[in-house]
């Protein structure tokens, strides 16, 4: 009997432990999604507030409303975002199209020097892209795709080297068993059915962080953004454009317009991912463990 | 419904590794053929190559008198099994089934029909809805030659389809396979490793070894009258038991000399081995467990032993014995041939006599390993 109430005893004290190092880890993680939070509740408050445009020393507004909302619908903001949603649509488009077809040719196919071809490509990524800057700017701007052109400009940047990414979905695609493609070949499938009727709908998650990695990448881009429209208005994206409302000079007329912006900005993002991301977390691992 | 035909089909990987010499195979119109080996063989490259799943290196592969060496899969006429089944995850059964069909762009009401009608014909009617995870085994590999039959094809090609199957529903679904094949009666080619499948399914065998053909013939051909060593030891479970012993010719007649015993090839063998005028030499004696028996010490050319291994399988025994010299041989005993005094008396390291006759050996040249009387 002694034996069972020691055992009980133990049970116990590793129960408590547990809720002990439980609660411990709870409390750590709402402190850091409070530090976490507090920019986007201030950018959240700041854009509502209305009784004055400039930078002031409290968090709460004392006088409510949508006036900086309705400024942005008068300012340049409207061109801006709607190039940056261009541009993040192109790219969302283009980049899943190429970078899925690189990637399940070089699961599947075998070709020459296609082992040559994933090392030169996966060294070549390694580079960062802030080097090949300067050339890239000269190659538009012979192409007359800079400045007021810079939102065609940034889709052929997005895309042109988008196949090189094929790392992540090739990974994934490696897992699906081919038996699969040849089975359905014998089934009368061509290689392109294959993809789009067995392979895609079996590599959901990966397509969509795809399509998710593709459209975020220029929805934030600010630095190759701001160099390509080379200070023309028409040619900004919402970084840039938006940036310029915080020079010295400008950033006490604009800058409760400027959190309103910003809470716009974070919408179409908020809103994609809330829908997919049961599939982004399953996308980022899902090609790691074949399972 | 068509003949196959393989001439001098060769498969080379990487410009070196030769996975298929010169395969040169007639396969006729609803004929059973089962390809069978140990793993890599060929037997599944070979397959590969029929389906068009895999390039043809050189030689061509006819169906139906024409030359398919450059046609896509789907445009050959086949219809194939895989041995992972190889079902598409997302499809439901039905879907499964229908894939073929809908790519043709067949009328839904006939794909209908013809998708019930093989699920009626593989007892997965009530399946249909259900996604392949949430079928066994014996379900799934009725799903894929569910949507392998309502291709109507010419050819039906099966790539280890019940390896991947327990033993018992192993049993089950070769019996099915034979049922299935009486009532699609069309041309099948068979890939398999286990004998046992091969001879119970085949019209005609194939069986292989690292690339080439070792011997194709009918189960009984190939059981009886072995071509070589390989296919003699391949064939039959457990395998067959080879001594290495020497032949003898006395006065036109034959004797070979296992273990000090002086057994007489008599028979059909006897003769043929005069026949061919075969000279006293070595040999290489096959005799099957099937056809040794165990004989009282008093018997003539009985064969002394020792049992080391007695396995009971239920219907029969199997004892694996040593001789005197040190040979492991296995001998298969009916358990009905036995009363209860004999059947106590087998006990580890207890001393046996067995016996063949000359009408169950099997004779090879020890050097080619080729049958002496093939």
């Amino acid at each position: 009997m002694s034996k069972n109430e020691n055992t009980s005893k133990r049970h116990m004290g590793i129960k408590a432990a547990n809720r002990l190092s439980n609660g411990f880890i709870y409390a750590l993680l709402v402190i850091i999604s409070v530090i976490w939070l507090i920019p986007f509740v201030f950018i959240l408050l700041q854009s509502f507030r209305v009784e004055s445009t400039n930078q002031v020393g409290y968090v709460i507004p004392r006088q409510w409303g949508l006036q900086n909302y309705k400024n942005l619908w008068t300012s340049d903001f409207k061109r801006w975002y709607l190039n940056t949603f261009i541009i993040s649509l192109a790219s969302a488009v283009l980049v899943t199209v190429i970078q899925l077809c690189m990637s399940y040719t070089l699961s599947r196919f075998r070709f020459k020097l296609r082992g040559p071809l994933m090392r030169f490509m996966l060294i070549l990524g390694m580079f960062p892209g802030m080097l090949t800057m300067i050339i890239l700017y000269r190659v538009l701007a012979d192409l007359g795709l800079t400045q007021a052109n810079a939102v065609p400009g940034l889709i052929l940047v997005g895309f042109a080297s988008s196949g090189m990414g094929y790392y992540v979905s090739k990974g994934f695609f490696d897992t699906i068993p081919k038996s699969l493609d040849e089975a359905a070949r014998v089934d009368g499938a061509t290689r392109l059915q294959v993809l789009y009727k067995i392979i895609l709908p079996l590599a959901k998650p990966i397509v969509i962080y795809t399509i998710l990695t593709a459209f975020m990448g220029p929805w934030g881009d600010y630095v190759f953004a701001r160099y390509v429209a080379f200070g023309t208005s028409a040619g900004y994206n919402v970084a840039v454009g938006m940036y310029s409302w915080l020079t010295n000079d400008q950033i006490n007329n604009w800058y409760t317009t400027f959190c309103a912006g910003g809470v716009i900005v974070a919408v179409p993002v908020t809103i994609l991912f809330l829908c997919l991301q049961k599939y982004y977390v399953e996308g980022v691992t899902g090609g790691a463990v074949k399972g | 419904m068509a003949s196959v035909k393989l001439t001098n089909v060769k498969k080379i990987y990487d410009k070196n590794v030769v996975a298929v010499h010169d395969f040169n195979l007639e396969i006729k119109d609803k004929e059973f053929v089962v390809f069978v080996g140990p793993s890599g063989c060929g037997k599944s490259t070979t397959l590969r190559m029929i389906a068009g799943l895999e390039e043809i290196s050189d030689g061509t592969v006819e169906i139906d008198g024409e030359v398919v060496n450059d046609l896509q899969p789907k445009d050959r006429g086949i219809a194939m099994v895989f041995q992972n089944y190889a079902l598409y995850p997302h499809m439901s059964v039905y879907d499964n089934i229908a894939f073929s069909l809908r790519l043709k762009k067949l009328p839904e009401d006939q794909i209908y029909e013809r998708v019930t009608n093989a699920a009626e014909i593989l007892g997965i009617t009530e399946y249909l809805m259900r996604k392949p995870r949430a079928l066994s085994g014996g379900q799934r590999q009725r799903v894929a030659i569910g949507r392998a039959m309502v291709r109507d094809s010419k050819v039906f090609l099966m790539d280890e389809p019940l390896s991947n199957l327990d033993a018992k529903l192993r049993n089950q679904m070769r019996a099915e396979i034979i049922l299935l094949r009486q009532k699609l009666d069309t041309t099948f080619i068979y890939v398999t490793h286990d004998q046992t499948e091969a001879m119970t399914l085949a019209d005609r065998i194939v069986i292989m070894k690292d690339g080439f053909i070792m011997q194709v013939g009918t189960p009984d051909e190939v059981f009886d009258m072995p071509d070589n060593l390989f296919v003699a030891e391949f064939i039959g479970a457990p395998k067959m038991n080879i001594i290495k012993t020497k032949l003898l010719e006395e006065n036109g007649k034959y004797y070979v000399t296992p273990f000090g015993a002086k057994i007489e090839v008599d028979g059909d063998k006897g003769k043929a081995l005069a026949d061919r005028k075969v000279k006293s030499g070595d040999v290489l004696l096959g005799v099957r467990p099937e056809h040794i028996e165990l004989a009282k010490a008093a018997a003539p050319h009985a064969i002394p032993c020792k049992l080391v291994v007695d396995e009971m399988m239920g219907s029969e025994l199997h004892l694996h014995v040593d001789t005197e010299d040190g040979n492991r041989l296995i001998v298969r005993v009916p358990t009905l041939d036995l009363d209860k005094e004999q059947r106590k008396a087998l006990v580890t390291g207890a001393q046996l006599y067995i016996t063949f006759e000359g009408k169950a050996m099997h004779l090879f040249d020890p050097e080619s390993e080729k049958n002496l009387l093939a």
